[in-house]
């Protein structure tokens, strides 16, 4: 039972990653790695939710009426993401003012959605959680590395603190859209490759 | 299956639990945010006086409670009338006069008593959002101190390059008063040096890729100046 709940936490980390192996959750991926800071929090704020929604619908699994399954989903979804905003507001305002409507918008977030319908619809609460926390971790750790990237050739910086030397030439490609997109691609075909997955797979 | 008045009584049992917390967050909530954004504000017209809050970046660089203790030391505020530009007296204008200008908030930095900065908030549309900002001048209201753009909506790297210490520095020392009355600050389309090689003292380098944005700037730097001028021109005859 251990090894299959280690399996849970640490299969989305790398050969079922919901960013770089099922391309969920990308939208946010791009938009909001322009710096460290906001990936973490918002790494922070998805992993929570995805966990403690994976929870609640677990519980409430046997309960939920078929017909209205997915509006029960988004209510719970909803609840903890406007929880979780609220509280970044109140507390870390200024990251909460460059997430923007992002944290909003997790709501949307494919990975919330498709973990409780794949996952938390029909199993225990606690492995339930654990898969909420993995595929949040997953995210989380796609999210980190790219941001990692972004800032650090972009700006020359890591968490705002000077890591490379001024005479380094910042290169602000790697700051617009464009940028998160090739880091990303890149960080996909690397991943894939240390995972020996294969298109034909 | 379960029947149509279970999947009914279960859908508002659960609107009013959602409802609940929601509400019990947001009202355990609402007087921290409240004061978030007001320290905000503050720290966003401190920055524009060119107080010693900010770091080179421009990022909060002081604790909120050192922000706070300058901002009510120093900072004094005043609302004029945005059609005759005298000082109102009675109480605090209403969130949508300020927002159409028909009330002009107006802060005063003291030193040694006497009101030695002048700065006041400043918005307008840019290329995708309405931009909000802070303009100090110097005593004399002929000169920018300071300029800050704390909120928009534009291109990241692009026009959101206003909120940028680098843009925003540019503007210190404009003049946007000389003898023959307000002059016009511009953002210019691309460098200054290239557009007047004889120079210009009211001209700011341009952002590359974020033209419309520029002209925006242009637009509503120039009509708030105008705004306050009825006010600041009273203050300038002494």
């Amino acid at each position: 039972m251990a090894t299959k709940l280690k399996k849970i936490v640490l299969d989305p980390l790398s050969e079922n990653n919901p960013v770089t192996i099922q391309i969920l959750g990308v939208c946010s991926a791009l938009a909001v790695t322009v710096k460290l800071q906001t990936a973490l929090v918002m790494a922070i704020s998805l992993t929570t939710v995805t966990a403690f929604s994976n929870l609640a619908i677990s519980l409430l699994r046997n309960t939920i009426p078929s017909k209205i399954r997915m509006i029960v989903e988004m209510v719970v979804v909803s609840v903890l993401v406007i929880l979780a905003d609220q509280l970044l507001r109140a507390f870390l305002y200024d990251v909460s003012r460059q997430l923007s409507v992002f944290v909003g918008l997790i709501i949307t977030n494919c990975i919330v959605m498709g973990r409780l319908e794949a996952f938390a619809l029909s199993n225990p609460p606690w492995p339930s959680f654990l898969d909420g926390l993995g595929n949040g971790l997953g995210y989380s750790s796609v999210l980190i590395v790219v941001a990692a990237v972004r800032e650090l050739l972009g700006t020359g910086a890591l968490l705002g603190f000077r890591v490379l030397p001024e005479s380094y030439p910042t290169n602000g490609l790697l700051l617009l859209a464009p940028g998160a997109f090739m880091v990303l691609g890149l960080l996909i075909w690397t991943q894939r490759t240390l995972a020996g997955i294969r298109k034909d797979d | 299956m379960h029947n149509d008045r279970y999947v009914i009584g279960y859908a508002a049992t659960l609107c009013v639990v959602a409802s609940l917390l929601l509400a019990v967050a947001s009202a355990a909530l609402r007087g921290r945010q409240e004061r978030m954004v007001e320290l905000d504000r503050q720290f966003n017209v401190l920055k524009a006086f060119g107080a010693p809050v900010a770091d080179a970046a421009g990022r909060r660089s002081v604790p909120n409670d050192e922000v706070a203790r300058l901002y009510r030391e120093r900072v004094r505020e005043m609302f004029l009338d945005g059609a005759t530009g005298e000082p109102r007296t009675n109480a605090a204008p209403s969130a949508a006069e300020l927002e159409r200008k028909t009330v002009l908030p107006l802060y005063l930095w003291l030193e040694d008593g006497a009101p030695a900065k002048y700065a006041f908030p400043t918005s307008g549309k840019g290329l995708w959002s309405t931009i909000y900002g802070y303009l100090a001048l110097d005593r004399t209201l002929s000169e920018v101190v300071g300029i800050t753009f704390y909120r928009h909506g534009e291109t990241p790297g692009l026009g959101g390059e206003v909120e940028r210490s680098w843009f925003q520095q540019q503007f210190a020392g404009q003049r946007i008063h000389g003898p023959n009355g307000l002059l016009r600050l511009e953002v210019a389309k691309g460098r200054v040096a290239d557009r007047y090689p004889n120079g210009n003292p009211q001209a700011v380098d341009g952002i590359s890729g974020a033209t419309m944005t520029g002209n925006g700037l242009n637009g509503f730097l120039n009509e708030d100046l105008e705004r306050y001028e009825r006010y600041f021109s009273r203050i300038r005859k002494g």
